[in-house]
């Protein structure tokens, strides 16, 4: 999958982004404290939809700070091709990530999907997308209707009609419960703030989880659809992390990552 | 793997019973004696409510007074060994969302330490516990306690899901939530052999009391506050589900409910003072549901004294949703749904509901 093996770049200073690259926001967590809502779930700031959408476009980051390790982080984990400016605390930042992911191990694993979406490229499509990255709905961005697939959403039919689509949250759930979460090839447990990948294939699959909170996630629990029998576990800023409380049934493996930073990878045999 | 479904039918008004997926590998230990009994202890004299200081003295005659008229033993300490030995990792369930002042007792909770080492448990193997650090250190029960009694807190930081076992849980879906699962701490599923379950008496906006189901429920279990998120909670049917599950429902080997303080409005919390009370009571058994049914009489009788509305009172005319709103008895943030006594009654068998049925020993101590 050579997508996953694009490594983010900095943009060096006082050099011009590429004038047809898309810009894409600071990724971070938006704490709502003041602000009713229906869950208290934290408002993510992700760009995965994004790069989904446009899979051959180059992106470019301008952050500062330790946002530059998350954003090449997220530009990695959805195969990106990315730059970042950043400031010197970004560079600093970026650096150890970087060193990071080109230490991971190749992977022939292609992203799995549970469901596919014809993207008419409106905002409600746009915003529908978002929320199902952010809900860790696993999702492939399709032209036609993949027969393969049980589930195709395409927003204006009489299943997903666009007025219902305008709440894209209602959506993204009425779409969870079709597929059910039994049937959902990755779960995680222990956080709002985290966004999940899954690559399958060759009998492995890799599992890359993005922290937003900019706060460990102590103990999150990932359940992956298929039995396998070990993992190795890269967690980034933790030497020697191991997967604990390994679990299997009839459909599904379970571990635990115990102490998640801005990124992890679980590659399983 | 013990998996247990347990899509429960449509009780005692519930509009819509959510479907509990159980997941635990333990089974059920013997059943606990003192079914639907109750010893009911009282003294004038445990605490001045003008400076809410605690009498000890007082504390540990109500212990002494209630340990022996449940159990029958002429000793106190022949009563604690009726249910614990050396042998023995024992959790204290203390309770602490309105700590510092309204929790459980510091004076209570140094009594049954020191019944429990009586009986030869060692002070390293007891542990003082509840779900978040600054509660609990908030109420310095070090000070009540010996050297070398744990002091534990379950989430440490919040949101941690480390000492929580991820292999003992409920799962269910409220409103969509990413994370559907409960799972119950590690101290309960690996560590102790029986559990000192010690509510307090209160009310609670959500769930009408908290009393020793609520507070083993949401006191044992992760990301339990998902089920009182709206005005309509899931309270009713969640409380009971989670107490029933194994291993805690039979490591829960006795009930001490401190009322020596109250809450009769705006609990679990204890913001305002004029919604404290104090029934100088004390109540021990082995039967949650039995004790919980006295708790439900008791707030009951208070919120009627004080002319608040009734627990049962499911009206949307009282509920506001401002922050502040639960500071005015006539108003409530949720529908309460005391009707989870009676729910885990009927669904679990976890002990007596009917008051008829229930055997009050009164005690004056």
């Amino acid at each position: 999958m050579l997508a996953a093996l694009l490594l983010p770049s900095l943009l060096a200073g006082g050099t011009d982004a590429p004038p047809d690259a898309v810009s894409l926001i600071e990724p971070k967590v938006l704490y709502r404290v003041n602000e009713a809502s229906a869950t208290r779930a934290p408002w993510l700031q992700a760009n995965g939809w994004r790069i989904l959408r446009s899979p051959s476009r180059t992106f470019i980051y301008r952050v500062k700070g330790p946002a530059a390790a998350l954003a090449a982080a997220e530009a990695f984990a959805f195969g990106a091709r990315a730059l970042i400016s950043t400031d010197a605390t970004g560079e600093a930042a970026f650096a150890p990530m970087l060193d990071f992911l080109k230490s991971l191990p190749a992977t022939e694993a292609a992203p799995a999907a549970d469901f596919g979406v014809i993207d008419d490229k409106t905002d409600v499509s746009a915003e529908l997308l978002n929320l199902l990255t952010r809900s860790n709905l696993l999702y492939k961005i399709e032209r036609m209707p993949d027969p393969a697939l049980n589930i195709n959403v395409r927003v204006g039919t009489p299943e997903y009609p666009l007025a219902e689509a305008k709440n894209p949250g209602t959506m993204a759930h009425k779409i969870r419960a079709q597929l059910g979460d039994d049937n959902r090839s990755l779960r995680i447990y222990g956080s709002e703030t985290v966004v999940a990948r899954l690559l399958t294939g060759s009998g492995g699959a890799r599992v890359m989880l993005l922290n937003y909170s900019g706060r460990p996630v102590l103990g999150m629990r990932v359940r992956v659809k298929g039995v396998y029998a070990k993992a190795e576990l890269r967690a980034f800023g933790l030497d020697a992390a191991k997967a604990s409380d390994w679990t299997t049934d009839a459909t599904g493996t379970e571990f635990t990552v115990p102490e998640l930073r801005a990124f992890a990878v679980i590659d399983l045999n | 793997m013990f998996l247990q479904l347990a899509a429960a039918p449509a009780l005692l008004g519930a509009e819509e019973t959510p479907s509990y997926k159980i997941v635990t590998p333990f089974h059920a230990a013997a059943e606990h004696p003192y079914r639907g009994q109750v010893s009911q202890v009282h003294s004038e004299t445990v605490i001045d409510p003008a400076t809410e200081h605690v009498d000890k003295p007082s504390v540990d005659r109500m212990l002494s007074a209630g340990m022996t008229s449940l159990t029958g033993q002429k000793s106190e300490r022949d009563a604690w060994a009726s249910f614990f030995n050396a042998i023995d990792v024992v959790g204290i369930k203390v309770n602490c969302s309105g700590a510092p002042v309204m929790c459980a007792t510091p004076e209570v909770v140094g009594a049954v330490v020191r019944n429990l080492m009586a009986v030869g448990v060692k002070a390293t193997n007891i542990y003082i516990y509840e779900r978040f650090l600054d509660q609990l250190t908030s109420v310095h029960y070090d000070r009540h306690v010996p050297q070398g009694v744990n002091i534990f807190a379950i989430e440490t930081p919040r949101g941690s899901l480390l000492n929580y076992d991820p292999k003992v849980y409920v799962e269910t879906s409220f409103f969509g939530e990413d994370d559907t699962r409960s799972c119950m701490a590690r101290l309960v599923t690996e560590r102790c052999t029986k559990i000192v379950n010690l509510p307090n008496a209160k009310e609670h906006q959500a769930a009408g009391v908290t009393g020793c189901l609520k507070n083993m429920a949401y006191g044992d279990y992760s990301n339990v506050a998902r089920s009182h998120m709206r005005e309509k909670t899931n309270t009713l049917s969640f409380i009971g589900t989670l107490a029933s599950v194994e291993p805690l429902r039979s490591k829960v080997v006795l009930n001490v409910m401190d009322g020596i303080r109250g809450v009769w409005h705006g609990g679990p919390f204890s913001e305002a003072k004029k919604y404290r009370f104090y029934p100088k009571t004390m109540m021990f058994g082995t039967d949650p549901i039995a004790m919980d049914r006295l708790l439900l009489e008791m707030i009951e009788a208070k919120r009627k004294a004080e002319g608040a509305p009734s627990l049962f009172n499911r009206s949307m005319d009282l509920i506001d949703r401002a922050p502040d709103a639960h500071l005015d008895f006539h108003k409530n943030t949720f529908i309460r749904e005391p009707g989870h006594i009676e729910y885990a009654a009927k669904q679990f068998d976890m002990g007596e509901y009917d008051l008829a049925k229930i055997k009050i020993a009164h005690v004056e101590a």
